[in-house]
């Protein structure tokens, strides 16, 4: 038994690179976190008296409608996908994955470019029907609007931990209550979406924090929020103190909606396993109930990807094009920034999710906390902690030449390398969560085995772990790549000179309300991310 | 695969490596600028004097708080941004110096730069009220005291209190009437508002032209952009309103995109050049252009398009008062509950 013990353990290197990366990810955020205890100015009194029930209020709401009903359409989704089968069900399954690749900022300028006076709709109708309608119908720009961009664009979250959650389950549950009589929608709601809570709950919760998170949506829309605070009060009033009092602030409201549907769902636990995994077999839908299933899937797809789509090449046909070689320029350094950086992050995610492994329950979960910090924290706020740190750094480079006498000048600041941290920071947590899911389907027998032949951990690791994680590693790699190319504050605030990307670019355009220089752009990046889109699911399922 | 990202990785170090190296000789640009017109200026000033310019583009604000936070090790020559508010903020965060020379004292009006010379204005826009052709008698119009008259209740449309340029506009008329006659005036105008502040400026002279409100106040070069656009139905909105230059007791709001060289600036010198570059005659004409502003240089005249929508007297104040008022203005938007 303790030799067993043993194997288990994991070699000290291991755990020492591991240990420094998480001191790496944490550094930056603690930078932030420090001036918590940094008195409060003017600033924070004035914010609190006129300010915050506001900020309150519209957060909260936003999260809560966006989380609820990104739950509600994602899981009902991934039901119908999972359960049933139509025409256009294969393509589905992956093509309601798509909305991911428009980011919702650029969601956002489309639509209302869309619904507003100049927009084609309204034009359509004013100058073709000559019917003018109050702008009252057509307006975006609130709380409403601003969920749906949210809904529409984030759902396939939900929709794609569900799916996958559906998927492992075991189709004999969903058989013997067919057998017993029970209708379609009754299983649903009695059997499978208690046993999915807690995919359900993990994927709303990683769209609520993009929305906790979201900064271009809200400051196109003008509402006002926690983010759209912390930008104020810090580059506006220059007052840090403030703004990482909001920061933590907007990251109990997290905790407080997390916590309160643990308590709602109380100590009940459902899971159910079996050796004997079967697909669940897909009943053919016919007549109306296919109809209905096709229109309301065709309907997501169509609202979350082909409009945008379709009105992003209009104006980029108004437009005349753009210059096809730069976009093509900016497209190659975004994918190769996001690709390096991608790589990198996996890399690091790998190892500690392999030191999580090998470590007790408790300091797995403390490391899987950890790394999901950055995600859930403003990106300028993590950008900032990072410059910090870069530049701590630099002082202590220039302390140690001046030490040894030597006159290098180099300056890390102004470097990709920056970029590239700032980036692991904020997406270490999406990687590691994707490597764990994948140590999560192995199970450590092989691995132990591979340690009882008296292999060691690197070796064991490199010839039995790493090319059973493949899946998990291309996954988590697209994942990681999406999320970067559509990044914008850490890019927009790290980047060294002379560096675009496409959605830095695309960003500059649509702030400027030149929308339609943006589309080209706009077009190029969501073309790139569907492509990603399409190999993630198309590699798991050649896989399966 | 595996070469690719080999190569991938190795590609990205040479990109940052690269950048961090050192050319012989060049200025390092922090703009939140970037329009085209923008980049062949840059190069004429390169084939000029030989100097490269390395452009670091991003949002004006967290390109300040990036110069603070990098204190002495900035990489930062020049400072381009938008707003005399912000300008003035930088200076206030010690990333500026200040810099004497007889042509930039030539080529930028006293009233267009900071007092002590810490920053200069390069191109200059108005904040105006914009007004429905069919449904507004510009005569009634007046100064920025008529929009709280009861006439326009429920008529206006402006954007957040968030954005910089309203904050400045209300900073203006605190230097001008005081404290408690802006707080008035801002609630006047709240009280006036046709809906809640949304939206850019674009998209409230697009709520004047659909029948929202009667009058939008808004700054000059958003029209220049609406007339231009690639989209004929926003071309048609810019035909269906007009510009109004507010006179009344105090004349029109004006505000500047300007420059300040960095305290810390590692090539100094030709900051300064190109900051002189940027204000001369050759490159004025263009520079303002590309974003439909009035250029400052008194030399060089106005594009035909802005000399079309005419004359107008500008309040009598400099500039830097709308950064020394900003904070003010802030906290008087929030207590009137303009969002």
């Amino acid at each position: 038994m303790k030799f067993l013990k043993n194997l288990k353990k994991g070699s000290p290197g291991w755990f020492l690179a591991a240990a420094v990366i998480i001191i790496l990810l944490l550094v930056p955020t603690l930078n932030i976190i420090i001036n918590l205890t940094e008195e409060a100015g003017d600033n924070w009194e004035h914010v609190k008296e006129y300010l915050l029930l506001n900020y309150f209020h519209n957060s909260l709401i936003l999260v809560l409608a966006a989380g609820a009903i990104t739950a509600i359409l994602g899981a009902s989704l991934a039901w119908i996908i999972a359960a049933y089968d139509f025409p256009g069900r294969d393509f589905l399954s992956w093509g309601l994955i798509l909305p991911l690749a428009v980011p919702p900022y650029i969601g956002a300028y489309v639509y209302q470019g869309i619904f507003n006076f100049t927009g084609p709709l309204q034009t359509f109708l004013r100058n073709q029907l000559g019917i003018s309608v109050s702008q009252k119908f057509f307006n975006l720009m609130n709380l409403r609007g601003a969920i749906f961009i949210y809904t529409i664009f984030l759902f396939p979250y939900v929709f794609l931990m569900t799916k996958a959650f559906l998927a492992k389950q075991s189709a004999s549950l969903l058989e013997s209550a067919r057998l017993l009589g029970k209708s379609d929608s009754k299983i649903f709601l009695k059997i499978i979406l208690p046993l999915a809570r807690g995919a359900v709950v993990a994927g709303s919760s990683l769209v609520m924090m993009e929305v906790l998170n979201d900064y271009g949506v809200v400051k196109y829309f003008g509402i006002s929020t926690f983010t759209t605070a912390i930008f104020k009060s810090w580059f506006g009033m220059g007052d840090l103190a403030t703004s990482v009092r909001l920061a933590v602030m907007a990251m109990l409201v997290i905790f407080v909606v997390l916590f309160l549907e643990k308590l709602l769902r109380g100590g009940r636990k459902y899971s159910y396993s079996t050796s004997n995994i079967r697909p669940i077999s897909r009943r053919k839908l016919k007549g109306k109930s296919k109809v209905l299933a096709q229109i309301f899937s065709y309907g997501v797809f169509l609202l979350g990807f082909l409009l945008p789509v379709l009105q992003l090449s209009y104006w980029s046909i108004l437009s005349r094009g753009g210059e096809l070689v730069e976009i093509l320029s900016f497209a190659l350094k975004s994918f190769l920034t996001g690709g390096g950086a991608a790589v990198m992050i996996l890399v690091g995610a790998v190892i500690v999710a392999t030191t999580a492994r090998m470590s007790s329950n408790l300091i797995s979960n403390l490391l899987a906390r950890i790394t999901i910090l950055g995600y859930s924290i403003p990106g300028a706020v993590i950008a900032v902690g990072v410059l910090i740190f870069s530049l701590q750094l630099d002082s202590l480079w220039q302390s140690l030449q001046g030490f040894v006498g030597l006159e290098l000048n180099f300056i890390l600041t102004n470097t990709l390398a920056v970029l590239f941290f700032a980036y692991a920071v904020r997406f270490m947590g999406i990687a590691f969560n994707s490597v764990n899911s994948g140590y999560d389907k192995i199970g450590e027998s092989y691995f132990e085995a591979a340690r009882t032949l008296g292999k060691g951990v690197t070796v064991s690791f490199l010839k039995v772990d790493l090319p059973l994680l493949k899946p998990a590693l291309m996954s988590g790699f697209l994942l990681v790549f999406i999320e970067i190319m559509k990044e914008l504050p850490l890019t927009m605030i790290l980047r060294p000179f002379n560096f675009d990307t496409l959605a830095t670019k695309a960003f500059e355009y649509a702030s400027d309300e030149m929308i339609y220089r943006a589309a080209d752009l706009s077009l190029v990046l969501i073309i790139f991310l569907a492509a990603a889109v399409y190999l993630i699911t198309h590699q798991k399922r050649r896989k399966n | 695969m595996r070469k690719l990202i080999i190569v991938t990785i190795l590609f990205s170090l040479v990109v940052g490596l690269g950048t961090a190296s050192l050319a012989a000789e060049e200025v390092n640009l922090y703009t939140n600028r970037h329009y085209d017109t923008d980049e062949e200026i840059l190069e004429n000033f390169t084939e000029e004097t030989g100097i490269e310019v390395n452009v670091l583009k991003g949002d004006s604000d967290q390109l300040i708080e990036r110069m603070a936070r990098e204190g002495e090790n900035s990489a930062a020559d020049l400072l381009i941004t938008a707003d005399a508010g912000r300008l003035h903020r930088a200076r206030e965060r010690g990333i500026l110096q200040v810099v004497k020379t007889e042509t930039l004292k030539q080529n930028v009006p006293e009233n267009l730069k900071d007092e002590d010379n810490y920053w200069f204005g390069l191109t200059m826009r108005a904040r105006v009220i914009v007004y429905a052709d069919d449904r507004v008698d510009p005569a009634e119009l007046g100064g920025y005291e008529n929009l709280t008259a009861d006439q326009w209740q429920g008529k206006i449309v402006v954007r957040s209190s968030e954005n910089i340029y309203n904050q400045s506009l209300l900073a203006s008329l605190i230097s001008i009437h005081g404290e408690d006659w802006a707080r008035d005036w801002a609630a006047g105008v709240v009280d006036n508002m046709a809906r809640k502040p949304q939206g850019n400026d674009r998209a409230q002279a697009t709520a004047v032209a659909a029948g929202e409100a009667d009058l939008a106040i808004m700054n000059t070069y958003y029209l220049g952009k609406m007339i231009n656009s690639d989209n004929p139905a926003e071309v048609e909105v810019a035909e269906n309103v007009s510009i109004h230059f507010p006179d009344g007791e105090n004349g029109t709001h004006i505000n500047v995109s300007g420059a300040g060289v960095a305290r810390y600036a590692p090539n100094k010198e030709n900051a300064v050049k190109l900051l002189e570059y940027l204000s001369s005659e050759s490159a004025q004409e263009f520079f303002a252009a590309a974003n439909y502003e009035y250029p400052v240089n008194p030399e060089v005249e106005a594009s035909e398009m802005l000399q079309s929508w005419g004359n107008f007297e500008a309040q009598d104040i400099n500039l830097t008062e709308l950064g020394v008022h900003n904070e003010k203005a802030v906290r008087i938007f929030n207590i009137v509950g303009w969002q």
